[in-house]
């Protein structure tokens, strides 16, 4: 493609008053554009048409604009991404907000910026979308309330779905449940589950097809082409789907380890799933001997948020012992139900139920702690609370003790302990011989999915064996792109909840499908019709693009040779910052097009302005530096920024690229990483971190201090940090002196 | 943690309280909002907070064996905070009832006053007894001549039935109020910062001045209302010692002129009385933002209160007419009321009196009082 340039500066929200625009337009001259203009009001309908002229009249495919930040005015310079590259400078968030106007410094960052950005867009190609019929059906794993909601929703929305339910019959734990919780106004009475009739409308449904007593026996492919392997019945079957839905549910904690509570010891001691149970086969009774309840005691958070169990809290035990008390009062007028909780957590609008709860004459609430139990000669439980409202130790006599054991995901397998599981993946620690000698690796469990993927077997989980993704920004996201985790295997939820995420997942997953045969990107790139182009033939097969990339994408061949699956990749360029061969590479995002914009800064000679390039993620750091220009929050001149789809796409060659042309730091804003990780990639800026631990041996070999390179992790409303930052790093790179290589 | 404690929720307990105008009691979730609003909650263990949770599980014999629910004053700050509509106000109000009830003696005067559906049986005794007695003795009947109370009504009598009724009210009443010392002494483990007496004294003196309901601040004006009421009630009790003394020393006999200082006196705390009833009745009538509601035990009270005036006024007034016919009846009704107000006190809200003095003297003693 013939690249055909126009420049279009705009002079409006200050940035004529700043800076010198002539001189913007000379330092264009360099690159030939074919156009260079200048407007005052470049987002009104006459500047954009004004572009619009230019590709009309002159031709132009490659357009920079030098406004306003790229994440404002999307909607005005639109212009077909396929035919044309577009490139936003931030002379606005990014350069007049920030700094003193008419200032020298202020514009030779501004110059930097321009000459930056007409490289990038230089160096740029339009996208070459794999556009392909894929298949659409939805194969949703698990049929409990979450997976029935999903499937329904999936048909509803004229889809296909396929159901593979473990167990003989669908229902899941919904058909366990004497009652469930009330799901209206005033939030008071119990209700009969209406799992039944969920159960008919998924049977009837001719779009849905269902495998009871089926397992997955494999999943291989990519979105829009899994092949799902289904044993049922002594039979396999393999068929293809466009995406999964991940609805494998729950099993209670194992109440024998809760022998310190009484389980196991005293025959009146129960959990509330064996409480459920026993609701709904004749009624309340002490298993002891058969007796009446007169007298209830729950327990909450058995074995929960505790270091020895579950460290955390399943968030529906309150509500269930709640309404089990009702169970209690509802068999008995003048029996008590006592709930001794550590903190009563009744999220949303069951507040209104615990109210309704509270209001019961027989059932008593209590902040306590349980400091013993004791039984008597008939079988009933003296149980010793240290009562915090009444601030006493109480005795409570009661014929029926309930434990209110928390959730566990089935992604944990019966025989693992949810607080001792193996990070990423479930799975045992071996030893393994290779040539350098005896290696301790991870050996990845098949539980459910038995993806055919390089890195396992299994999604990736967080800690206690949950799914890994955002918890609070794409809740349903998993680290394997087309498949969404819903309901109580994504975390601990009551069955409304379950219903609701059913129905999100399954909604995420059509997006899915319908994005992946676009040939675009599902979030968080939403969109993108880039692809990463590997030059296999330079290829050393290190495998660090394999094992790297947070999503699973690449598979190997026997060699170690990365395998592509495209529709897999969700775009963030952490396999092109792994690669020391420089071989990944995406058509307007490249290696060699950050080192060609670095070589477009002009570093100053003078040794008391050090020059720092800043390395930003888009999703946090660029927002929170837009918002410091919003707030025109001043910070040094000395910083030119380049914004980075992840801070995990950080090539260590541009580090070197920098500090060889004699700039004296680096730094690195990206999301936090950790447990409470902000990274839109999940292992983006985390990679990066990593990664910055071995840039030693590149500044060593360049003879630099490793203190010249950093990386920050910065929130994105944390932008009134970002002076601060600034200033404590340029003092730090003051200390340490100017770049030897400068001037070279 | 304090002494170890069994619990068994008396169920029944907390049904009553709740029919009794502590409906919202079980609304508390123990936020603690009320100790802190509440002006005259010491430091030391305050209340309503804890009375809240004792309640809601049923714990009758720790409520009434502190002192806490006879020192509140029901100034309502803790209503009109609380943020669950718990009422604490109100709860307490109904444990007081609900004491009276339990600590009357014999038990079935209890029963008799407290509950409100009683009230007409409860007025119907008196009246019948004095119908009987006028009746037996040949009373019955409108007297000739100048309207002389005493000509259907001989004071001996008055004073036989009177005497004999309120002295045994009275010896119930204390044995019910030695029975709430003992119970409130019994458990003492922190021994005495102060001696019985003097803080009688210094509680009784807080009482005159009311100092302790200016505290009150969400419902300043219950404090006005209040003390008019009990002063009216002390005005009264002096002017019935004065008019006994007439009676029996100078032998003046009522009818009394109007011009007597004794007179002066008496209409003038019966005006005292009838305006401070008005203002109670005003207070719990008009809505000042406080959610509270009265209970039907705590409007009896109020009624008979404002009845007993109306009725005393109305007697001087019919009599001063001349009409015999309505003086004669009039004078019997007012009779009627006088004898539920001074024979039932201490199964009415009047058993308050003895019951919060014995309260805050005993909360003087253990140093758990608030400064007035």
């Amino acid at each position: 493609m013939e690249k055909k340039l126009g420049v279009y500066i705009c002079s409006d929200c200050g940035i004529g008053d700043s800076l010198d625009i002539e001189g913007l337009q000379n330092a264009t001259r360099k690159y030939q554009p074919a156009v260079c203009k200048t407007h005052p009001f470049l987002c009104s309908q006459e500047g954009v048409q004004l572009i619009k002229d230019d590709i009309q009249n002159e031709g132009i495919n490659t357009i920079v604009i030098a406004a306003c930040s790229q994440r404002v005015n999307q909607d005005v310079f639109d212009f077909d991404p396929l035919t044309y590259v577009t490139e936003r400078v931030n002379l606005r968030e990014h350069v007049v907000w920030v700094q003193p106007p008419g200032d020298e410094n202020t514009q030779l960052m501004a110059v930097d910026y321009l000459r930056m950005g007409i490289t990038r867009a230089m160096k740029a190609l339009p996208p070459e979308p794999k556009k392909a019929e894929l298949e659409k059906t939805i194969l949703v794993v698990g049929g409990g309330v979450a997976g029935l909601s999903a499937a329904l929703e999936t048909a509803k929305a004229g889809y296909k779905a396929v159901i593979v339910e473990k167990a003989g019959e669908l229902g899941g734990w919904a058909k366990k449940m004497h009652r469930t919780l009330p799901s209206r106004p005033p939030y008071a009475e119990l209700e009969p589950p209406d799992i039944e009739g969920k159960i008919r409308a998924v049977e009837e449904n001719p779009d849905i097809r269902v495998y009871t007593n089926a397992s997955i026996e494999a999943i291989d492919g990519e979105p829009g082409m899994f092949d799902v392997t289904v044993s049922s019945s002594g039979s396999s079957e393999t068929f293809r789907v466009g995406a999964v839905v991940f609805t494998i549910g729950w099993k209670p904690y194992d109440a024998t380890k809760l022998e310190d509570q009484g389980y196991g010891r005293y025959k009146n001691v129960i959990t509330n799933v064996e409480l459920e149970e026993m609701a709904n086969n004749g009624g309340l009774k002490r298993p002891s001997d058969g007796g009446a309840v007169q007298s209830a005691v729950f327990i909450q958070c058995a074995g929960q948020r505790d270091e020895n169990h579950l460290p955390y809290c399943s968030s529906v035990c309150c509500l269930t012992s709640l309404k089990q008390a009702k169970y209690v009062r509802d068999s008995n007028p003048d029996a008590g139900a006592f709930i001794i909780y550590k903190d009563m957590r009744t999220p949303g609008l069951y507040e209104n139920f615990y109210r309704s709860a509270q209001d019961d004459e027989g059932i008593f609430l209590t902040k306590g702690e349980v400091l013993g139990m004791e039984e008597n000669p008939d079988g009933t439980i003296n149980v010793k609370v240290d009562n915090k409202l009444l601030g006493a130790v109480t005795t409570i006599k009661a014929d029926l003790v309930v434990l209110a054991t928390g959730m566990v995901t089935n992604m944990v397998p019966e025989e693992r302990e949810p607080n001792n599981l193996t990070d990423e993946f479930i799975g045992d620690i071996v030893e393994k011989q290779t040539q350098d000698g005896i290696v301790k690796e991870l050996e990845p469990q098949s539980i459910v999915l038995n993806l055919k993927y390089r890195q396992g077997p299994e999604l990736p989980h967080l800690r206690y064996g949950f799914p890994d993704s955002h918890f609070i920004c794409f809740p349903y996201e998993t680290r394997r792109t087309g498949i969404y985790a819903a309901g109580a295997a994504r975390h601990p939820m009551d069955m409304a909840s379950a219903e609701l995420d059913g129905a999100g997942a399954a909604l995420k997953a059509i997006q899915c499908v319908e994005l992946t045969s676009q040939g675009k990107s599902v979030h968080p790139r939403a969109g993108d019709q880039t692809f990463p182009e590997f030059r296999l033939e330079s290829c050393t097969q290190c495998r660090r693009c394999t094992v790297e990339c947070p999503f699973g994408t690449l598979d190997e061949d026997e060699k170690g040779t990365p395998r592509e699956h495209p529709y897999r990749c969700r775009r963030c360029g952490v396999c092109m910052g792994a690669c020391p061969q420089r071989i990944v590479n995406f058509k307007n995002y490249s290696v060699d097009m950050i080192s060609s914009m670095l070589k477009e800064i002009d570093v100053p000679e003078d040794e008391d302005f050090p020059l720092i390039v800043g390395f930003i993620c888009e999703n946090d750091a660029y927002p929170a530096l837009d918002m410091a220009g919003i707030n025109r929050i001043q910070y040094p001149p000395n910083f030119r920024f380049i914004s980075l789809r992840c801070l995990g796409g950080t090539n260590l060659v541009w580090i070197a690229d920098v500090l060889s042309k004699g700039a004296d730091g680096v730094i690195l804003i990206g999301c936090k990483f950790g447990d409470d990780y902000q990274c839109h990639f999940i292992k983006g800026s985390q990679m990066a971190n990593e990664r910055l631990g071995k840039v030693q041996e590149t500044l060593s070999r360049l003879m630099l201090e490793a203190d010249r390179v950093e990386q920050v992790q910065l929130a994105i409303n944390e932008y009134d940090r970002l002076p601060e930052i600034l200033d404590e790093f340029i003092e730090k790179v003051k200390e340490i002196g100017p770049n030897p290589y400068k001037g070279f | 943690m304090a002494e170890e404690t069994v619990i068994s929720p008396d169920i029944k307990f907390i049904r009553e309280l709740k029919e009794t105008g502590g409906e919202t009691l079980k609304k508390c979730y123990q936020c603690a909002t009320c100790s802190v609003v509440c002006p005259i909650s010491p430091d030391d263990r305050p209340f309503p907070r804890k009375e809240m949770v004792m309640a809601q599980w049923g714990m009758k014999e720790e409520i009434f064996s502190s002192p806490d629910i006879w020192t509140c004053h029901n100034c309502n700050d803790c209503s009109k905070y609380c943020p669950r509509g718990a009422r604490p106000g109100d709860v307490l109000g109904a444990l007081r009832q609900r004491f009276i009830k339990e600590a009357a003696v014999p038990g079935f005067m209890g029963n008799l006053v407290t509950e409100p559906k009683m009230t007409l049986v409860a007025l119907a005794i008196p009246l019948l007894l004095f119908l009987v007695v006028l009746g037996v003795t040949g009373h019955l009947g409108i007297p000739e001549g100048r309207i002389v109370y005493s000509k259907l009504f001989p004071i001996r009598y008055i004073e036989v039935i009177f005497l004999s009724a309120v002295g045994l009210a009275g010896v119930a009443y204390l044995t019910s109020l030695s029975r709430f010392w003992n119970r409130l002494t019994r458990v003492n483990g922190r021994g005495y910062s102060k001696a019985f007496v003097p803080a009688l004294v210094e509680t009784i003196t807080e009482f005159l001045k009311h100092s302790k309901f200016a505290k009150c601040e969400a419902n300043r004006d219950r404090k006005n209302g209040h003390l008019l009421v009990f002063y009216g009630f002390v005005g009264l009790f002096i002017t019935t010692l004065w008019i006994t003394f007439y009676y029996y020393v100078p032998k003046i006999h009522s009818p009394i002129p109007l011009s007597d200082p004794m007179k002066w006196f008496g209409n003038l705390s019966a005006l005292t009385l009838l305006t401070g009833s008005l203002i109670v009745i005003a207070n719990r009538t008009k809505d000042k933002g406080i959610n509270t509601r009265s209970s039907s035990f705590d409007w009896t009270f109020v009624i008979m209160v404002l009845l007993v005036c109306v009725t005393g006024i109305l007697t001087e007034l019919i009599r001063l007419a001349g009409i015999a016919a309505l003086a004669y009846p009039m004078y019997l009704v007012h009779l009627t009321f006088v004898f539920y107000i001074i024979v039932y006190f201490p199964y009415s809200k009047l058993a308050h009196m003895g019951y919060r003095t014995l309260a805050i003297a005993y909360s003087k003693m253990t140093a758990r009082d608030v400064e007035a």
